[in-house]
């Protein structure tokens, strides 16, 4: 079976079973020829989703957009539509990691569709908050390292009890002030050369050997410009609580460590933990979340490393650093 | 060597302990009991998703036939293991029960079996020894790669569904154990050439097979197919939590995901962590790594309108993993997960 040189994909774009009126709704398209520069001045192709509501791309997957792929925020008990629209010459899907909803909206191909040629509304209603993300599960090891991933945030309902304006990690959980979201991926630019179906009909195209060159935090260049990018480096107030979302989203293991800071681990995977964990690194492997309190007493600047483990030989393949500057 | 010799299940002559199909059944017994066993370390060539022929070793049921991996073994505290292991091969070879936890020696081992000689391991289990454990041939470091490895689970004394005294409960249990195979290696061994130095896998299986997805040639059935293998396949009912024992035969180290529910985690390389976390991805080391987690088969929550049914993968997230051959996404280390 296949469509063009695609081999055991399930193409199709039905109504959603019991669809009903969201609250929320993310109207994503594709793109498929965005780029990311890197601090040595070599750039590798990138895909991604668009925000077609924000007039983001088009649904024929032409031309760039950002990366990682525009976030989804919700609240818990919301009811949540994520439309995908994709062209007829592509094929995609939305798996909201770690949201797990009925199987139609599951965002996996073989037991839904590959979405291509319209659109399919995948409708969810999420009970935990915490740190998730989505990406794309279509040829999965070649499209989530194309970049066609977001994050996806699930705030905790209000507490009535709250001065408004209050930011909880979850229901009951510790309020913070300041907020990041690092999402460490690496990148091997011989896969970033292939097209979409690649391998699918067999055929030895490399996906069982990723040999990452780039290793990024939030699509910023972990070499340099991650110490200081402004989406990615924190700056903060001493006194106040800085809540970090850490998602490892490559495919090797990696290794945080917070450069002396001493994190207060409330949450992994969406789920509140039982007792915070305190820890000064987390070891990670892929698609792991862990929700990360920091209340610095003192003034100063430390140096956050992500180091990325070879999956099977262990060596630290190469890191990214970025920084938490409290003044 | 068909591949459905890949899913060979255990002997008739201990129906009680050793797997015969699908989950892993248990009846505690007030007494001790000896656990009577004999594997066969064999060899042949299986094929892979991509039609490329490889060469395995395996302990398996019978002197002619081969099973990667071996039958699984489920025992209580106390009991006595004895377990013959006849190498039918042309090298020596051993066989060893791994220790609890990481760093541990091992629970027992036969030492060295010579070509063509038999051995006889017997080892009376301790309390405090119920967990999960890979025998496996450890002669050399990549043995273990080649298919020799098989999932012990031990209970507590007594216990029908306690993974540990006091542990949270579950009422089936299985196993999941993973490979990563670099054709390159088993061809070296098969050809008695110089085993490489480094190792690139190609293949990449639980219980010994590959999902084949829709449309592929075998999916669907249990013999060939890692998605509906009874062995590795979860199916269950809202409230039917299932015990899974992970253990990492392989070369790489794993992020296990699951979709339809978050894991509950117990343990890791062998010690009982401290809490419960609810986990929908759990890192699986190398290194003969493993982990016990339930799946606890509760209704997907996220789902609107709710629902109780539904099929979902577990596959491994470092997805280099779901390839064959370097290619074929959908071939490589899955399994569906059903929720009847």
């Amino acid at each position: 079976m296949g469509m063009g040189n695609a081999c055991y994909v399930y193409p199709g774009a039905p109504a959603t079973p019991g669809i009903v009126t969201p609250n929320v709704i993310f109207s994503r398209g594709i793109y498929m020829n965005g780029s990311m520069r890197f601090d040595d001045g070599n750039s590798v192709t990138i895909w991604g989703f668009t925000d077609l509501a924000a007039g983001q791309g088009q649904a024929d997957g032409m031309g760039g957009g950002s990366f990682p792929s525009p976030a989804m925020r919700v609240t818990e008990g919301q009811i949540v539509h994520t439309k995908l629209t994709v062209g007829m010459m592509w094929m995609h899907t939305i798996h909201h990691h770690g949201i797990e909803p009925s199987q139609e909206n599951d965002g996996v191909g073989h037991l839904s569709q590959d979405v291509t040629n319209g659109t399919y509304t995948y409708q969810w209603r999420p009970k935990n908050a915490g740190t998730y993300f989505y990406h794309c599960h279509t040829n999965t090891p070649l499209h989530a390292e194309m970049g066609m991933y977001g994050g996806l945030i699930v705030d905790p309902k209000p507490n009535p009890a709250d001065p408004v304006g209050t930011k909880r990690a979850f229901a009951n959980g510790p309020i913070y002030d300041v907020e990041a979201i690092w999402a460490a991926d690496e990148i091997d630019p011989a896969w970033h050369t292939l097209e979409w179906a690649a391998g699918t009909c067999g055929g030895d195209v490399g996906l069982n050997n990723l040999n990452p060159k780039y290793f990024i935090i939030t699509g910023v260049d972990g070499k340099t410009s991650a110490l200081t990018n402004p989406g990615v480096a924190v700056n903060m107030v001493k006194g106040q609580t800085l809540l970090v979302r850490y998602i490892c989203a490559g495919f090797h293991p990696q290794k945080i460590d917070f450069g002396g800071l001493t994190a207060s681990v409330v949450a992994s995977d969406g789920r509140p933990l039982p007792t915070p964990w305190q820890t000064g690194s987390i070891e990670a492997h892929s698609a792991e979340r862990f929700d990360c309190i920091f209340k610095p007493t003192i003034t100063g600047t430390w140096t956050v490393t992500i180091s990325f483990y070879h999956w099977r030989t262990g060596a630290v393949m190469g890191t990214a650093k970025t920084r938490i500057t409290v003044s | 060597m068909e591949r459905r010799s890949f899913i060979k299940l255990g002997g008739a002559s201990l129906a009680s302990a050793v797997l015969g199909s699908g989950l892993l059944s248990w009846v505690p017994r007030s007494e001790a009991a000896t656990i009577s066993k004999t594997f066969y370390i064999t060899g042949g060539t299986l094929t892979m998703p991509d039609g490329v022929g490889v060469y395995f070793k395996g302990f398996s049921n019978s002197a002619t036939g081969l099973n990667v991996p071996a039958a699984s073994i489920i025992c209580q505290e106390g009991d006595t293991l004895s377990i013959t292991v006849v190498n039918k091969l042309a090298v020596t070879h051993n066989f060893v029960i791994g220790g609890l936890k990481a760093g541990d020696p091992p629970l027992a081992s036969t030492g060295d079996i010579l070509s063509g000689a038999s051995k006889t391991l017997t080892y009376t289990i301790p309390t405090g020894k119920a967990g999960s454990y890979l025998f496996y041939d450890n002669k050399t470091s990549y043995n273990v790669f080649l298919g020799l490895h098989g999932g012990l689970a031990i209970m507590p004394a007594g216990k029908s569904n306690q993974l540990y005294s006091g542990s949270p409960t579950f009422v089936k249990q299985q196993f999941w154990i993973f490979n990563d195979i670099d054709p390159a290696l088993n061809s070296a061994v098969q050809r008695n050439t110089v085993v490489p130095t480094t190792f690139t896998p190609r293949y990449f299986t639980i219980n010994g097979l590959t999902s084949l997805p829709p449309g592929a040639v075998g999916h669907g059935d249990p013999t060939r197919d890692a998605l509906y293998d009874t062995r590795t396949r979860l199916a269950g009912f809202v409230g039917d939590r299932t015990l899974v024992r992970m253990l990492s035969a392989g070369m790489c180290s794993h992020a296990v995901h699951a979709h339809g529910n978050h894991f509950e985690w117990l343990t890791d390389r062998g010690t009982v962590r401290s809490s419960v976390w609810k986990k929908d991805t759990l890192y699986l080391r190398n290194k003969l790594g493993k982990i016990d987690a339930i799946f606890p088969f509760e209704a997907p929550p996220d789902a609107y309108p709710p629902t109780t049914h539904g099929h979902f993968p577990m596959h491994l997230h470092d997805e280099m993993s779901q390839t064959a051959g370097g290619g074929m996404y959908q071939f490589g280390s899955m399994t569906e997960i059903e929720f009847l």
